[in-house]
């Protein structure tokens, strides 16, 4: 058998559509459909996804377009068996939301004791120092998680968004190469 | 709720159970197979990083502890096929010399059985669901044993850049075995060198249960039942007999299933907390646990990737997930001054767009961005398991916290040896060495501050009596005789090859034992 024949070749936003609410509906968007689309939240607060995004655009250049908020919104929401975060590779306890709401508060309250303002609101500059102390486990007054467990878990649902799609392999120039394209329920 | 009385129930329905549940429902008993996950379909195995991470772990979590915790979230499975649905089948064997550490190095164990014992069944596995490999140019260190019945797999230039930089620093790679179909083979298509294997590879090459055990057993009429959680293995009122497990079902309602013969399938770290959780007045420790062995010598192996990145495309994503090369050339258990165990190299896998940011866990921002376009093109890693050796403080036992169904959690205590440490450190150094040889632009060693572990023993090991183990070389228990136990828990010492072809091959040794006298094991019941 050939290996064009087997191999299923689906070209499309089609991967890591997730099902969201809108309007009282469900439908099947990806994270970045959703974004783009504004779609509520289910789980996290405005100011927990504003900063999950910031954090997120830092550590992947692309993250927030490509919907690391409304992704791990989405995944918080679902019994934690159906979850397809890495944090379930990465041992975080379920349920997932505690970690990531846990991650954010971390974040902020360090951010905010080292520059007064919340993560979101710093420089360009003030973002990266205050990633590489968290990375290190050297960030002022960080209460929660540990930092650099914290960096592994973001950085990795980051790395999700933007690489581990049919668009992200496609950027890379890397084929896909699906056996079964990733387009089914959960 | 009690069911009809079976002669045998299996309990987890991955590489071993599905070995046992394959013979003994082909000898025709009556078999049940409970598993605590869904029962997954190769429909199910969508190339996907996120979505192939619905195969790992999902039911009770592990509580880790210890100097060097057991990563196990990303290797063990959940559901029908168990972790061997995602396993990246390098197909090693072990060698002559990791079944007599203690008489060779008065280190460890002994097995109570030898390569000769094992050899007959590593070719049976082989022939049965097929190894690519050749065995002409393993023999150098490849002990008695047959030719593989397919030839090797293809390789790549991600793992062709390795031979040359491995040979100036005399380690000889040669294609690696791999339980995968480098040609069309028992109704199984050839392999199309996706890489797709750890995600669960649907097109049935690499030999995952569901395409070879545990579809035979399914033809042979035994029942898999998803979703069924086991929570105690039952006996008979004078505590010498089991008499069945009880386990709780796809609703959350609770089950008995009666059986002849009870086998634990269920994983190194589940098997001894199912043993512990059955305590009852004639076995108040747990069950063939009268000489507190039962969870003990946990073992894993060290992991040391040593990264190398070339300027050229050398199709980093081509391959299998496994392996393209291998070599036993550290495999001598004092290969490097100062440090124990064997070492086994394996060079080429192909990897995914995680892979790549993972090789540089420290990028972020734009310098991770510049990195994923020049991995994309040219990275490829050398990759040396180490041998952990047995030690008594590494168990399992039961933690205080419970799961949904009132069952104590497992708590896993490990921590490696100095001889451990010391051995990974030598792994890094050699891999060091071999990447400068190479040519490549830059390398680096992928050595972080956790010592990285894979492929878990132990917790229920075969010796010559009760006095030093749990079980017999069959996987018996030395007290309960209907009462056996399947899989890498009954290893007493690990070496340092991937496991998953040893426990095929001694799972189906256990198993023709078992068929061969089930009258005497079984009939009492």
């Amino acid at each position: 058998m050939a290996d064009i024949e087997r191999r299923a070749f689906v070209k499309g936003a089609t991967l890591g559509a997730l099902a969201f609410t809108v309007g009282g509906s469900t439908v099947m968007l990806t994270a970045r459909q959703a974004r783009a689309g504004n779609v509520p939240f289910r789980m996290l607060k405005e100011n927990e996804a504003e900063t999950i995004e910031s954090i997120g655009e830092t550590l992947v250049p692309g993250a927030r377009s490509a919907g690391i908020a409304h992704f791990i919104d989405q995944q918080i929401s679902v019994p934690p068996e159906q979850a397809l975060l890495q944090a379930r590779i990465l041992n975080v306890k379920p349920p997932f939301a505690n970690f990531y709401r846990a991650a954010v508060r971390a974040i902020d309250g360090s951010s905010d004791k080292t520059f007064a303002r919340k993560f979101s609101m710093l420089s360009p500059g003030d973002k990266r120092d205050f990633i590489n102390l968290m990375r290190q486990n050297k960030a002022e007054g960080w209460q929660g998680p540990a930092g650099p467990f914290v960096y592994g878990v973001l950085r990795s649902d980051a790395v999700d968004v933007v690489y581990s799609t049919m668009d992200g392999y496609e950027a890379l120039g890397v084929p896909y190469m699906a056996h079964i394209a990733p387009e089914r329920r959960w | 709720m009690a069911n009809e009385k079976v002669d045998v129930v299996i309990v987890g329905a991955g590489a071993s159970g599905s070995v046992y549940a394959s013979v003994l429902a082909k000898a025709g008993k009556k078999v049940v197979v409970l598993d605590n996950g869904p029962d997954w379909q190769l429909t199910d195995l969508i190339s996907s990083e996120f979505w192939g991470r619905r195969l790992k772990p999902a039911g009770a979590p592990i509580v880790l502890e210890g100097k060097h915790p057991f990563g196990y979230t990303s290797q063990a499975g959940w559901g029908v096929g168990g972790a061997a649905l995602h396993y990246f089948a390098n197909f090693p064997r072990f060698l002559p010399t990791d079944y007599k550490i203690k008489s060779e190095h008065n280190r460890a164990h002994d097995w109570p059985i030898s390569y000769d014992d094992v050899a007959p069944f590593y070719d049976k596995v082989a022939a049965e669901i097929g190894v690519s490999g050749d065995a002409k140019q393993e023999e150098k260190w490849r002990p008695a044993g047959k030719p593989y019945p397919m030839p090797p797999m293809k390789t790549f230039p991600n793992g062709q850049v390795w031979l040359e930089g491995a040979k100036a620093n005399g380690i000889q790679l040669v294609p690696a075995a791999v339980g995968m179909t480098s040609q069309d083979w028992k109704g199984r298509p050839a392999c199309i060198y996706d890489g797709w294997c750890h995600q669960g590879c649907p097109t049935g090459a690499l030999a995952n249960p569901v395409v070879t055990y545990l579809q035979d057993a399914r033809k042979a009429k035994a029942e898999v039942r998803p979703f069924s959680t086991v929570t105690r293995v039952l006996t008979n009122q004078a505590g010498t007999r089991v008499t069945g497990v009880e386990y709780y079902d796809d609703r959350r309602q609770k089950q008995v299933q009666e059986a002849s013969v009870v086998i634990l399938a269920a994983w190194s770290a589940q098997n001894p907390r199912l043993l512990l959780n059955s305590a009852t007045d004639k076995h108040p420790k747990g069950l063939a646990n009268k000489n507190e062995l039962v969870g003990k010598f946990m073992m894993t192996h060290h992991i040391a990737g040593t990264w190398a990145l070339f300027d050229q495309d050398i199709t980093p994503h081509m391959g299998t997930i496994g392996a393209q090369f291998m070599s036993y050339d550290r495999y001598a258990k004092t290969s490097y001054p100062n440090a124990f165990g064997s070492t086994f190299i394996v060079a080429g896998a192909a990897m995914k767009t995680t892979d790549y940011a993972n090789a540089r866990g420290d990028l972020f921002g734009p310098e991770l961005t510049s990195f994923m376009k020049r991995a994309a093109r040219g990275l490829t890693r050398i990759t040396c398991f180490g041998e952990g050796l047995p030690r008594l403080e590494n168990r399992v036992e039961l933690a205080s916290d419970k799961d949904e169904f009132g069952m104590p959690l497992a708590k896993l205590v490990h921590s490696f040896d100095d001889d451990a440490v010391a051995l990974w450190n030598a792994n890094f150094e050699q891999g060091i060495k071999v990447a400068k040889a190479t040519g490549a632009k830059e390398i680096w060693p992928g050595k972080g501050p956790v010592m990285p572990t894979t492929h878990l023993h132990g917790g229920a090991i075969m010796g010559t009596s009760a006095a030093n183990s749990v079980t017999n070389s069959y996987g018996q228990t030395h007290e309960i005789p209907n009462l056996w136990m399947a899989g890498p828990c009954i290893f007493p010492s690990e070496g340092a090859s991937n496991p998953t072809y040893t426990i095929f091959a001694v799972s189906q040794r256990g198993a023709e034992n078992l068929a061969a006298n089930w009258k005497t094991i079984a009939s009492k019941s």
